[in-house]
């Protein structure tokens, strides 16, 4: 990319790094078709911290899974970069993942018998990539892992090994990360010190962000909300705070 | 709760398919083994039964009781004379009766020599015979003959062809081939051939009088019974009807089956155990992954005791199922096993299949016992999950083990000091086949050790062999995280394999190293290309105790042990002034063929062992001391051996050297006197050697040997050794001609007889190698199960390791390498194991074992346990190459 994002607090003057048009995706359940998607169109900017919300069964994951090229859409585009990757075969969608694109889920994040350190480098040795060591120590000291790079992922707490999936996700300074639901399974504390760093990457070091998420507590933490419903786009807030997201929330539901 | 217990099974069926296999594979063995033998035996007896009680009573003559040859062995049956057929003939009882005349003839192959090693039975028999042709005609012209089906099999003559057959006085003559006589499992006749002359021929052509067997048809309404007894008054022996008489050679034929059948049970038992392992494996897998299924069940209500019932309903229900396909795929199996296995053993394959109830019986009781017994300990453990667990989830904490407790450390270097104390044992006693019973116990005592130590070893190898897999990328570094995260469970599986891997690498060792020491110590002792000896002839041999008798030619075997101590002492001093050599009773090879052979240039050398026996030694009161003497020979040079005291090739006139068990305690230097016929001779031991090397009893000069028994013209045994540098062709051609006059002198070749020795060795090898193949199956189907098991409890680790970026080609890899890394240490430890308890139990039996390991079959054995591997790996890979990654995210 040619054009770099000098004010990423108005993210939407920077061009989008994701752009996904016309998303469907149709689930064939024992002869019932549900429409998990029913057509999407979103795009998130370079360096936006962008939360997708809404209720149980709206579409949220299914979104993201084909946003990350993780589920296939039964219709419609999405671009990563000018990389379409609707289409790409499975071999490339896999590598387009591991060079491109960032994960964090809930939970079940770590390999059980990779340590911290080795978890947080395994996407980089699967590419086989050079490790960038000052790129490593800076992140393994904001999120302050330095102290625990050798224990096993059943040693950590569970904020601790959210913050190595953090860790992971970042280093290879990939084009988006998604989130999955990242805080879920951690108490407020550990949840608030996870966004924090997402806040902070996505502000510092200019790192696109896209998560899931049900808590509007957490969807505060993003520069944008957008909310979907039965599979569709519905609302969208900018600079949410956790009392509007509820709010919209509410809405929703009614 | 067994309603439970059901729908779990049908929801879980998949997890059980490679445990199903691999008991039906073993209960196949088993059921196969029993239908086989089953049904070989029904048809040894049809046929038996069937060629008997086509005559009513059949005579054999017996032996007088307190008869015995000079040797001590009891005599020979003396045969009926022609007046008992005529008597029983005259009987009203009977029909018609004839008899059977027995003697030996010495048959030629269509290359002109001796067929056999000792020449075949020539029989004859009348109209009234349990014998017919099943193929052609028999003899019945002075000019025809006809052929034991087996000895035409073997020599390759059909019906129609010219065959040769020498007559008393040695000369040939010929006749048309007519037709074959299958004597089936008579084992008279199916060890060393047969052939059939018309009745008149016979006499003529082997000297043979009377009627070794009359066989007899009782006269229209007489019942055989009576028929019988009234034959029995006539030769005043018992005599049987036919079924009597097939009831009894079913039965010694019976006993043979039954060893065929001990055999192969044997192997059957290692598939089990092998299975046995695999099963258990399993469950304890099962039982780990349901642990919240089992707690749940619990914090409903279940009792242990229900609990340990269901686990047991469970295996009961997947024994039972795979025993009932075993027992089903074991007849298919023992059919075919019989129809194609039967010929070679010399049975028609035209009987039916036996299933006999045992069969069924024991594979259903074997494999369903072996699945429950195997669950024992599994469903024991399944006892103490506690309810609570069902409340708690620990997604990461399960599948990994805490560590090898010391207890284990401990009782595992216990079993490994035991086995070392055992096989040292073993090897410090004098070899003797015990030492084998010692090291066999040694080898299992040493594999409990590895059971106790496995998940250590497992550990401890990944961790050295994983420092430069893991440089080898991702898929191998994961693979070797992978590999050691359920020591125990990896453990079991590799161990299921190193059942295998152990005992096809001992026996392979323990081949190899004898195949080695016997061609090395015929290499040494005898460096030479061909061995001169004349067929063996048992009738020679008994003639020898009656000096009236025209001693034929022949002599004795190739080895040059033959006629070991005790084997045939003959008196000593009757030295007529026929071939003396006679005395031993071992045909010699004629003076011509030796002294043709030293004149042929192309021969380098040639030595004739000569060979007498000594009765007693006046000094120390020795029987039977062989005395032997090697003309032509250099000591040291052309024969060697290590002498424990002294230097064979100090052996000159005077001077003997003797065998540790003939020497009775005296040493090198010591008198020793030999009572020859013309005197006594007074030596001096030159060297003491051990038992069982070329030289047995006393060895002495030629020159001394031709003064103390001139008579001993002829040698035994003939050893020829090339010239350099001649052509292999022209002196095989000048060996034959040498012995071209004298059909029944046996040339064997040095080389050929390598060859047939490692052939032989070689078709034990994959005989049981490929018996042992089924147990590396079973533990190949283990592997795999436990691949695929460990595989769904990673389900969303692999979904998560595709989500990072892992292509399906690389989680393939990974798993592939996890599965090869089993395998690989499953089998080098059973490597280790073999080489070394191969080596132990060859060392314990074998002196001057050349330790040799057969570094090919152990490099395919590798290359079988990485092909198995990859096998074992296919499917669990593809499997989880193919699960949807957002299914298994979002599945919890």
């Amino acid at each position: 990319m040619t054009e770099s994002a000098v004010k990423p607090t108005s993210p939407v003057q920077a061009p989008p790094v994701v752009v996904a048009r016309g998303l469907t995706k149709i689930y064939d359940t024992g002869g019932n078709q549900v429409h998990a998607l029913a057509g999407v169109d979103v795009e998130f900017h370079r360096g936006a911290f962008t939360a997708i919300m809404g209720p149980s069964g709206s579409g949220k994951s299914t979104l993201m899974h084909c946003l990350a090229g993780l589920d296939v859409p039964t219709s419609g585009t999405v671009h990563l970069g000018r990389t379409q990757i609707t289409g790409m075969r499975d071999g490339d969608l896999t590598l387009l993942r591991r060079d491109r694109i960032g994960f964090i889920f809930q939970s079940f994040n770590l390999l059980p018998m990779l340590t911290a350190e080795q978890n947080i480098l395994l996407p980089s040795q699967i590419a086989r990539r050079r490790i960038d060591q000052a790129r490593f120590d800076h992140i393994v000291d904001v999120v302050g892992l330095r102290d625990r790079l050798g224990h096993l992922p059943a040693k950590l707490s569970g904020g601790q090994q959210q913050r190595v999936a953090v860790a992971r996700a970042l280093l290879n300074a990939p084009e988006v990360v998604y989130a999955d639901e990242p805080t879920g399974n951690l108490d407020s504390r550990s949840g608030a010190e996870i966004l924090t760093f997402l806040r902070d990457s996505a502000k510092d070091l200019d790192q696109t962000i896209v998560m899931v998420t049900h808590d509007p507590v957490a969807a505060s933490y993003a520069d944008r909300v957008v909310f979907l419903r039965d599979g569709r786009l519905v609302d969208e807030v900018l600079d949410p705070t956790a009392e509007t997201v509820s709010e919209h929330l509410l809405k929703l539901e009614a | 709760m067994l309603r439970t217990t059901l729908a779990g099974l049908r929801l879980h069926k998949s997890r059980y398919v490679t445990t199903v296999l691999a008991i039906l594979l073993g209960v196949m063995f088993v059921s196969g083994t029993m239908v086989f033998a089953d049904t070989l035996e029904g048809s040894y007896e049809e046929s038996v039964m069937g060629s008997a009680t086509s005559v009513d009573a059949i005579a054999t003559p017996e032996a007088d009781e307190d008869a015995e040859t000079e040797d001590g062995f009891p005599a020979d049956p003396v045969p009926f004379e022609q007046s008992v057929l005529e008597d029983i003939r005259a009987l009203p009882e009977v029909t018609d009766a004839d008899g059977l005349v027995r003697g030996q003839a010495v048959l030629l192959d269509d290359e002109g020599r001796a067929f056999g090693f000792t020449p075949p039975a020539a029989v004859a028999f009348g109209e009234t015979s349990r014998f017919s042709a099943s193929e052609g005609e028999l003899p019945a012209a002075d000019d025809e003959i006809a052929l034991a089906t087996s000895t035409a099999d073997q020599t390759g003559f059909e019906v129609g062809d010219t065959v040769t057959v020498l007559d008393p006085d040695q000369d040939k003559r010929e006749f048309t081939l007519t037709g074959l006589v299958n004597f089936g499992v008579d084992r008279s006749y199916s060890y060393g051939g047969a052939v059939i002359f018309a009745p008149d021929t016979i006499r003529e052509m082997t000297g043979a009088d009377g009627y070794s067997e009359i066989d007899v048809l009782a006269a229209e309404g007489t019942t055989p019974e009576e028929a019988a007894a009234a034959v029995a008054t006539v030769t005043g022996t018992d005599v049987q009807t036919g079924t009597e008489f097939g009831e009894k050679m079913a039965e010694s034929s019976g006993a043979q089956t039954e060893l065929l059948r001990i055999a192969l049970l044997l192997f059957g038992v290692v598939a089990m155990f092998v299975a046995g392992i695999v099963i258990y494996n399993t469950f304890a897998i099962l039982i780990a992954q349901r642990q919240r299924e089992l707690a749940l069940l619990r914090c409903v209500g279940a009792k242990r005791g229900q609990v340990f019932r269901s686990v047991l309903t469970e295996s009961f229900v997947v024994g039972l199922f795979a025993s009932v396909l075993g027992v089903l795929a074991g007849v298919g199996i023992g059919m075919a096993g019989a129809r194609f296995g039967g010929q070679m053993m010399g049975t028609e394959a035209t009987a039916s299949v036996v299933v006999s109830p045992t069969a069924v019986i024991v594979g259903l009781l074997v494999g369903t016992l072996m699945t429950v017994f195997s669950a024992l300990v599994p469903a024991t453990r399944a006892t103490r999950v506690a309810p609570l667990a069902a409340l708690q989830s620990s997604a990461t904490a399960s599948g990994l083990e805490k560590g090898t407790g010391r207890v284990r450390v401990v009782f595992g270097l216990l079993a490994f000091a035991v086995s070392a104390g055992l096989v040292a044992l073993a090897q410090m006693a004098s070899p003797d086949p015990s030492g084998l019973f010692i090291v066999t116990g040694a080898a299992l005592v040493a594999f409990v050790g590895v059971v106790i130590l496995g998940p250590l070893l497992v550990r401890g190898i990944v961790r050295v062999v994983g420092v430069p897999l893991r440089r080898m990328g991702v898929p191998s570094m994961l693979a070797v995280d992978n590999s050691t995260r359920s020591p125990r469970r990896a453990a079991t599986a590799m161990i299921a394999l190193t059942v295998g891997a152990t005992l096809i690498t001992g026996y392979s060792v323990i081949s190899a190293s004898v195949e080695s020491t016997m061609t090395a110590q015929l290499e040494e002792q005898f460096p030479v290309d061909y061995q001169v000896s004349a067929q063996y002839d048992p009738e020679a041999r008994a003639a020898a105790a009656d000096p009236e008798e025209e001693p034929e030619e022949g002599a004795p075997e190739e080895e040059p042990e033959e006629g070991a101590p005790g084997e045939g002492a003959a008196e000593d001093g009757t030295s007529e002034d026929e071939a003396v050599g006679q005395e031993t009773g071992d045909p010699l090879v004629p003076v011509e063929v030796e002294e043709k052979l030293n004149e042929s240039p192309l021969l380098d050398k040639v030595m004739a062992e000569r060979n007498t026996f000594l009765e007693e030694t006046t000094d120390s009161g020795m029987t039977g001391t062989p005395v032997t003497a090697y003309f032509g020979a250099e000591m040291g040079v052309d024969i060697q051996a290590d002498a424990i005291e002294g230097d064979i090739a100090d052996l000159e006139p005077g001077k003997a050297i003797v065998s540790e068990n003939s020497a009775d305690g005296l040493g090198v230097g010591d008198d020793l006197t030999v009572a020859a016929p013309s005197g006594d001779l007074e030596l001096e031991i030159a060297a003491l050697v051990e038992n069982g090397t070329s030289f047995w009893g006393v060895t002495i000069a030629p020159e001394d040997f031709s003064a103390a028994f001139p008579e001993i013209g002829e040698s035994s045994l003939l050893h020829v050794r090339a010239a350099e540098g001649a052509d292999p062709a022209e002196v095989r051609d000048a060996v034959y001609t040498a012995v071209e006059d004298h059909p029944t002198v046996q040339v064997m070749s040095v080389a050929e007889m390598k060859n047939q020795f490692s052939e032989m060795m070689d078709i034990a090898f994959y005989t049981i190698a490929a018996m042992l193949g089924l147990a590396i199956i079973i533990a190949v189907f283990g592997i795999s199960n436990t691949m695929a098991l460990s595989v769904l409890e990673r389900t969303r680790e692999s979904a998560l390791l595709r989500a990072l970026g892992l292509a399906k080609g690389q989680l393939r890899r990974m798993l592939s390498i996890e599965a090869v890394l089993l395998c690989l240490i499953g089998a080098g430890i059973g490597i280790v194991l073999g080489v070394l308890f191969g080596w132990a139990a060859g060392a314990a039996v074998l002196t001057d074992l050349i330790f040799t390991v057969p570094a090919t079959q152990v490099a395919v054995f590798i290359a079988v346990a990485v092909l198995a591997g990859l096998l074992a790996a296919v499917l669990p890979a593809r499997r989880a190459a193919g699960t949807s990654i957002t299914g298994a995210l979002a599945s919890e």
